[in-house]
Order: structure tokens, then sequence, then C-alpha cells
């Protein structure tokens, strides 16, 4: 008798192609949304010939005409930027991070909450909404509050820095909260009990949450670096050269001068990555295994009134100026006739918002970024959980490492650089030749915020999947479920919170986005962004801040929606997750 | 084992005194009015069930935690009290906590270094106490690895260094064993005892592990629902429950009811528990008519032949295990108890009929709260409050011990 091959036994064949399959479809849509249109407009910098941007095969020239071309101010002026807004979002997001984890501040439930309000505004609208209050002929200016000395402090480096640094806090707040609450209280308890002070205890956990607190200065860092948002904004309004402007000047002007426009990109992703590197080299080995391991919650410090006044005091005083001022700046300028002056109830008007619900076309723009982002957020949300499976399923593998390595570079892609490779790649008259015809459309905007998007939530969701690989999905399959029933049973209850908040920061990231949007939008469609930024920039004040208003309204709305219908929508069972006694 | 007397506390100095503490978290009372002393040198072992109120205790006499009301004094000095409380790093005390509370980011020496530093003695004998107090736990080969890089018996050693090194007179111990493997925790505890007593440290351990507890011991507190419900030697505790909570806590074999006839002797009863009559220890001579609860220690029991007639209960073998050289039965009663880990040297199979001697020590009689008046027709309420017999014939002729697996 043979001794038969038990049935569905997979040949060494079909292991191969089922482990590779799978990474090489990912690799390929990676490698054509990010791979292919990033490095083919890197390579420019120094091969301009090769894209018939330049004479030379092999060159530096480039890099030189950017540094003469007046890109090293720029390059210098977001390099010390960076570093100052770093150290300040740090400092701030510290002190948050301790009085909501680790004292009994009052609201410690809320302020978590505008944490990620704040995460979520672009930094262009809080730029716009400091400078509707400061600038001349600005909302102070109107209504007889004026203020020269801090109009030009806040016009120069300082006010670029203060943006920086109110914009970065939510960074460091997510990347130190989370160690801050995980380090266990018998760790200050036994420091304490042998004898260290309040103080001295301290001095012993913060080398325990040093991981943490590099992380945080490493990603403010490489976020202030790659933004747009101010850089567009408020330092180009300043006359503060920043280097994704600088980038997009490349771009942008006429002729575009994609091998300038490159280096500075090349400069970008290295100022980036260095961080990154000195981020991961002072990590080495040094993340403690212990912090998350059975631990004790830790006792949190109960503040008498001076305490809880001068939490409140840091605490609401950020808020106030990362939410508050901006949006009070925004409102005020879309309600405020122009030449007012003096507060007057007679100054006020609502014509702007009645112009724009009258007409209507000043909300295309609005209508249009909508559809585009709930496209894209959707894709995203789709992709995102089968890329996190197999980077969680597939450790070790050259193409998951490779992946990972793709998605973990792009997320600190500045998103002008890829804005910039997709202009540049998608209008090389070669991919005209053969058929593609993308540049200027739609979907090779969708393609360009898909790319942008999919790295982040990917990342999001790798912990949630991991979670539920593999015992869950494998219980269901043992105990009587389909590949697909087990999905559904016990894949999709554990990451579906997580799909809806990685579908969230998509759709609202995809909303406001700039950089790419002032690079690729089709002509005669402006974005949201592109349309609010112009707006502002003729210096239609009223209707430019009444669209943000209306905006912000919207996307609002659009996420408590979202929020309300998963709560109506889905058994009580999937809300339990993750939740702790 | 049989009962002895403790230690007179009056003869030892003392070194915690705790009145009436209390601890509230918002409305929920974690103590109850706790009073407790150690003597110095003593070994007290806290034991109690998960969310008994022990390790709060134990983090109000080391400070970590407020006291809602009353005081504690440490070495005659109030540390806390109605309106003081004295910083932790103040009160001359040491530590070991369940999950070690080693600081990651310090070698193995570092950790213990650390503990000296309120002793204000330089680096360099910092350094050398440490590594002395490491090689006194055989750990002098792994001081300058880091706590990732030590097993969790490892980690624990360095924790215990770190708690004696600095030779405060006073070391709390926080479930030390409850994270460690089963073969370590033997090992462990043996070092905890040698080392402690050898330092002359006063100690206050907490545990659930009545085992762990009994072996450590030099007086027993058990605590319940944040109260101690007896703290005296750890004989006294085993042979004397103060109350049915310390008794099953300590270890029971199974539960009868009965009722009390009358007394034996001093803290001995005659009780009958429907077929069968037992002589049982007392807290307190019930009066004659009294229901009472028998719980029946694991040692009070034994199989014997059908020839006694005299403190026997009959019963049915449901399952039989071997374990450490003998057998352990569980059997079930003619009043419908079930008995485990009735042991033998011999293996009594499923279903065999076998009469259990029950030794009056280990047999331990509480009145019932639900029937605290004496009742006149003992018949009448050994029926009522029996279990429901099971069918089971009295072993004649003597039970087939199967020596035979």
């Amino acid at each position: 008798m043979s001794a038969a091959r038990p049935l569905g036994r997979p040949t060494r064949l079909h292991r191969g192609l089922s482990s590779t399959a799978p990474g090489l479809l990912l690799g390929a849509v990676l490698l054509l949304t990010l791979g292919l249109p990033v490095g083919l407009f890197l390579v420019v910098a120094v091969s301009p010939r090769l894209f018939s941007q330049g004479t030379s095969w092999l060159t530096g020239a480039g890099f030189v005409g950017a540094i003469r071309g007046g890109a090293l101010p720029g390059l210098v002026n977001s390099m010390s930027v960076s570093a100052v807004a770093a150290c300040g979002s740090l400092a701030v997001g510290l002190a948050l991070a301790w009085f909501t984890s680790r004292s009994t501040l009052w609201g410690r439930r809320l302020w978590p909450l505008l944490v990620w309000a704040v995460l979520l505004a672009p930094s262009y609208l809080i730029a716009l909404g400091w400078e509707q209050l400061l600038a001349n002929h600005g909302s102070f200016w109107e209504m007889g509050l004026r203020l020269p000395w801090l109009s030009s402090l806040f016009f120069g480096p300082v006010g670029v820095v203060f943006i920086y640094i109110l914009k970065g806090v939510p960074f460091a707040y997510l990347a130190t909260s989370l160690a801050m609450s995980a380090l266990g209280g018998e760790f200050e308890d036994a420091a304490r009990i042998h004898g260290a002070g309040r103080w001295g205890a301290w001095r012993v956990l913060l080398p325990m949450i040093a991981p943490a607190i590099w992380s945080a200065l490493a990603v403010v860092f490489a976020e202030t670096i790659s933004d747009f948002g101010v850089a567009y904004t408020l330092a180009a309004s300043s006359k503060f050269q920043l280097a994704t402007y600088t980038l997009f000047g490349a771009v942008d002007n006429f002729p575009s001068q994609f091998p300038v426009a490159a280096a500075v990109g090349w400069l970008l992703i290295l100022a980036v990555g260095i961080a990154l590197v000195l981020q991961s080299r002072a990590l080495r080995g040094r993340l403690y295994g212990s912090l998350s391991g059975r631990t004790r919650a830790p006792s949190r410090v109960s503040l008498r009134p001076f305490g809880q006044a001068a939490g409140l005091a840091l605490v609401a005083g950020y808020f106030l100026l990362s939410l508050g001022v901006p949006a009070l700046g925004a409102v005020a300028g879309s309600l405020l006739k122009p030449a007012t002056r003096g507060f007057a109830i007679a100054g006020l008007t609502l014509g702007y918002y009645q112009a724009l619900l009258h007409d209507g076309a000043p909300l295309t723009p609005l209508a249009y970024s909508a559809e585009i982002a709930a496209v894209v957020a959707t894709l995203v949300g789709l992709v995102a959980v089968p890329v996190a499976m197999y980077l969680t399923r597939s450790q070790g593998g050259l193409a998951s490492k490779a992946v990972d390595l793709l998605l973990l570079g792009t997320v600190a892609l500045p998103g002008i650089v890829l804005g910039a490779g997709y202009i540049f790649v998608y209008n090389l008259p070669e991919l005209n030749a053969i058929g593609i015809r993308l540049y200027g459309t739609t979907a090779l905007l969708g393609m360009a915020y898909f790319a942008g998007a999919l790295p982040t939530a990917a990342r999001v969701l790798v912990g949630p999947v991991a979670q539920v690989d593999r015992s869950p999905v494998v219980a269901a399959r043992v105990h009587g479920s389909g590949a697909l029933g087990s999905i559904r049973h016990a894949l999709v209850p554990v990451v579906s919170r997580s799909v809806l908040w990685a579908w969230i920061l998509t759709f609202t990231g995809v909303m406001f986005e700039l950089p790419v949007s002032q690079l690729l939008y089709p002509p005669g469609s402006p974005t949201l962004s592109v349309a609010i930024t112009r707006a502002l920039g003729l210096d239609f004040y009223g209707p430019g801040t009444a669209m943000s208003v209306v905006s912000v309204a919207f996307a609002l709305l659009v996420v408590t929606t979202v929020l309300l219908l998963y709560r109506w929508l889905t058994p009580r069972g999937w809300r339990q997750v993750g939740l702790t006694r | 084992m049989r009962p002895q007397e403790g230690r007179p506390q009056a003869a030892l100095e003392l070194v915690v005194e705790a009145r009436r503490l209390t601890k509230n978290y918002q409305r929920n009372q974690v103590l109850r009015g706790v009073d407790l002393t150690v003597s110095r040198g003593s070994f007290l072992v806290l034991l109690g069930p998960s969310g008994s109120g022990k390790t709060t205790l134990l983090r109000c006499i080391a400070g970590t935690e407020r006291l809602t009301s009353g005081t504690l004094s440490i070495g005659g000095r109030e540390v806390a009290g109605p309106t003081s409380h004295l910083a932790p790093e103040k009160r001359q005390l040491s530590m070991v906590f369940q999950d070690y509370a080693l600081w990651p980011h310090m070698t193995a020496a570092a950790n213990v270094a650390f503990a000296l530093r309120r002793l204000s003695v330089g680096h360099s004998e910092r350094r050398r106490r440490a590594l002395e107090m490491l090689e006194r736990v055989g750990l002098g080969h792994l001081a300058e690895q880091y706590p990732t890089r030590l097993s969790g018996g490892q980690q624990q050693r360095v924790a215990l260094a770190r708690a004696l090194v600095a030779g405060m007179p006073l070391l709390l111990c926080d479930e030390p064993l409850s994270s460690l493997d089963a073969h370590l925790r033997e090992q462990i505890r043996v070092e905890i005892a040698t080392l402690a007593r050898d330092s002359g440290t006063t100690v206050i351990y907490i545990t659930h592990d009545q085992q762990e507890a009994f072996a450590l011991a030099d007086q027993l507190a058990v605590i319940d629902q944040g109260r101690i419900c007896q703290s005296a030697s750890p004989e006294e505790v085993y042979w004397h429950p103060a109350d049915p909570f310390v008794a099953q806590f300590t270890g029971v074999t199974g539960e009868l009811r009965g009722v009390a006839v009358g007394p034996v002797r001093e803290r001995l009863c005659r009780v009958r528990a429907s077929t069968a009559e037992l002589v049982a220890t007392v807290v307190e001579q019930p009066l004659p008519g009294t229901a009472v609860s028998l719980l029946l220690r694991p040692e009070s029991l034994s199989i014997c032949s059908s020839e006694r007639t005299d403190g026997i209960l009959y019963g049915m073998v449901k399952d039989c295990a071997f374990h450490a050289g003998a057998y352990d039965h569980v059997v079930e009663t003619a009043e419908g108890a079930q008995l485990v880990g009735v042991r033998s040297s011999a293996r009594a199979g499923r279903g065999a009929n076998v009469v259990i001697a029950v030794d009056p020590a280990g047999c331990l009689a509480f009145p019932l709260s639900s029937s605290p008046e004496p009742v006149a027709d003992l018949t009448e309420v050994a029926q009522d409050e029996a279990p429901e017999p099971l069918p089971v014939a009295p072993p004649s002729p003597p039970p087939a011990l199967d020596r035979h697996r």
C-alpha cells in the first residue's frame, strides 16, 4: 500500500508562491504609487540627461544649483526651526503627558481628545488663523486692537517656530504619554522606598522613558522639516524661506527646475533620515521589555489647588493657543465687515457665509475634496488591512523587510517630495507615449493621496492586526468557520475600530492636504486647501475664512456621523475590544 | 503536626504597630480598621485571597499609599496618622516587589548600589557592598548584566539583594514568588527566609499561597475583606483557626453539617453528622443542639479498616490519583459531602466503599451563623441540615484495597 499524500497539502512551489505572491503584488502597488515616482524624481538630481532635463548623465550640478540658488538658507532655516520646535514641543508635550497620565488634573479625559483635534488640524489653518488676527488689517487691527510689535514678532522666525511648536505637541504627547502611562508605579515606588525623594525618583525614571523622549524629538523634527503648510503660508508671507517652499518654487516656477528640486528633495530626505537614524541609535538596546510587562498602574499625584491651577493654565493655555486662537481668528475674519473700526455688533456680517451658500460655487472645492477624501480613505482602509496582515505574518522575509522599509521610509517622506515626484514622472513624454496620460487628472491626484496615506494607515493597523495573529482566527477555523467566516468573526471585530480611525485620519488628512494638492490639482478644479490658501493669499479674508470655518465644521460633522454610525450599527462586542476594566 | 503555643508577644520589642487603619478608594473601603503588631526580628506573613486588602496594607506601611484613618508607627515613631504622612524614603525600610521593579537602565550592581545612597556612603564603598551582597545571593558573576538579560529568578535575587544591602530594619515583601516558575519558588523562598533571618531584619511578607505562608511565618495574619481575621503563630492558626474563613483559607479537604451533642473536654466537642458521630475541635463550646459546620483538614483523614466504629465516616471513592508516593482519594461520604485528598498508602479503586477515620485535631467545628439558637430535637436538625444521604452501604466485609493501578 502506498502512502497517500494528505489532501490539500501544499507543494514546495505552491508554498513558495503563496508566500511570495501577496508580497509581489503589494510590492508592485507600492512601486507604482511610491517607489517609481519618488525614485525617478530623485535620480534626476544626479542624472538629468536620463529624463531630458540636462546634458549630463552623472553630475552634482543640481546640488550646486540648489545651494547657489538659495536652497541653503532654506535648508538651514528648516533645520534650525525644526530643532527648536522639537525641543519646545517636547517640553509642552511631556508636561501635558504628565498631567494627563500621572496626575489628578481636572478634565484629564477631555485633553487627549483635544490633542487629536490639534493633530488633525492642518498646520496652514492654524497659521492662517493666527495670521487673521495679527496681520495688518487683520481682525485685531479691524477691531482697533493694534499690536505692531506682536505682528512683527509673529511674521518672522519666532512666529514660524511658535506655530511649529503648537503643531508638534501632539506628536510629542503621543510619543511620551504611552511610555509614561506604561511606566509601572512600582518603579517609582521602588526608588522612593529605597531612599530617593520625589525628584530623585524622577531622576531614576527619566532614563526609562528616554526612548520615548528621543522618539518624540525625532518625530517632531521630521514632521516639522517635512511640513509645507506653514512654509507656504506664514513663512512665505514673512519672507522666511523654508526648504519645502524652495522645492515647491523650483517645480512650480516656469521653467521648472527639476534637478534643483530633486536636490532639495535629497537634502530634505537626508535631514529626516539623519534624525531617524540618530533616534534608532539612541534607542538601540533600550526598549525595555519590562515597561510593557505585568506592571501595576501608576498612582496619580493628587494635585492641590495651586497644582490644579498651574496644570490647567498650562494645558488649557496650550489648547487655547493651538485651537482657540486660530478658530477665533478664522471666525472673526469670516464675520467682520471690511474696514470695521472697533468691535461692534454693527461691524459683524453673515454676508460671507450667505455668499457661500447662495452662490454655491465657492463650495465646489469643498465637495470635490470631500469626494476624493472619502474614496481614498475607503480604498486605504481596504488595502491597509491586508498590508498590515502581510507585515505581521511574514516578518523576517526579505520581501516583507523591503515592504516594511519602504512603508517606514514613506511615512517620513515629505509630502512635497511625493508631489514633485508625481508631477515629474507622470508628465514624462515616455509615459504619454505608451498611453499613460494621467497628468492633470483627478485619478493622479487620488493616486498620490493614496500613496501618501497608505503607509501611515498600515502602521496604525499593524498593532491591532498583530493581536489577532493568529490564534483567534485559527480558533474560529478550528471551531467550524471557513476562511472568510473566520475573518468575519475573528478579524473584523478586532480591527474594525482601528480601521475606522484609519479612515478618519485619512479622510481628514486628504481633505485638507496641501503640498500634493498644490502641485497636482487638475486645472480648473482646485482642491479645498488650494482654494482656501489662494483666497487668503489674494487678501479675500472674508470668503477665505468663511470657507475654512465651513470646511472644518463639515469635516467635524463627517467624523461625528461616522463615529455615531459605527456606534449604532456595530454589535456591542465590537466596541469592547481593547477596553480595560 | 500538633498545636503549639506561639512566642509571648510582650517579651519582644515592638517594631510595627497599626491601630484601626482604614483606607478608602472613593466609596470602596479596602481596609476596615486593621490592628496589627509586628515584633522586632519576626517574620510576619499576611495571608489572604486576591482583593482582601493585603497589598494595600503593605503599601500603607511602605508609605506609597496614604491612610484614610488610623495610626501607624514604625520603631516607636508615628509615620502615618490623621494629619501626618512620612514619605516612603524616610521610613527606613526596603521592599521586594512582585514583578521585581528593577530599573532596566541600571546594571544589577547599580540597582543594588542605589539602595545604599541613603546611607551617604561613597561610590566605591557602595559598589563594594553591592558586589558583596550580589555574591551572597549567588549573582556576583552577573553584577554587570542588565535586568533584561537575567532570568526571573535572577532578577528576584537582585531585588532581594537591593532590599537587604542597606540593612534597613524592616523588609516588606509583596508576593515576591508569584511571578516565578514553580521550581524556582522553593529555592528563592529559602533564600529570602535565610537571608532575612541571618540579617535580623523584621519582615512583613504578603502572599495568597498558604503553603508559602506556613513555610515562612513566625507570625501569620490572615486577612479578608480588609480585616485581620486572626494573627497568631502558624501552628495556632492551623490547629485553632478563629473562624470558618481562616480554616477554609488555610486548607480544608471537605465540609459536613452536623449538630453539637456536648463537650468531650476543653476545646473538644462531640458532633453528630447524619449517620456519623465525630469529635471535633472548637473555639468555644457550643450549646448542645447548635447546628455546626465541620471543616476537615486533609491530615485528619485516613482510610482505615472497617473494624473501627468510633470517629469514622463511610464513603465511596469517586477518584484516585497517585501523588508524592501515596494515593489521594476523592471520597463522597454517606452524608453527601465530597472529601478531596484523602491520603492512603494503598490505592482504593473507583466505586470502592471505604471507612475514613477522622482525627479530632483536624476536625474543626464552627456554629452555623444561620442558626445560632440551639435546637431541641437533634435528630430533626441533623436530618434538616445534612444533605441527602447517598445510598452508600456500610463496608462489610472490609474494602478491598487495590494495590495495583
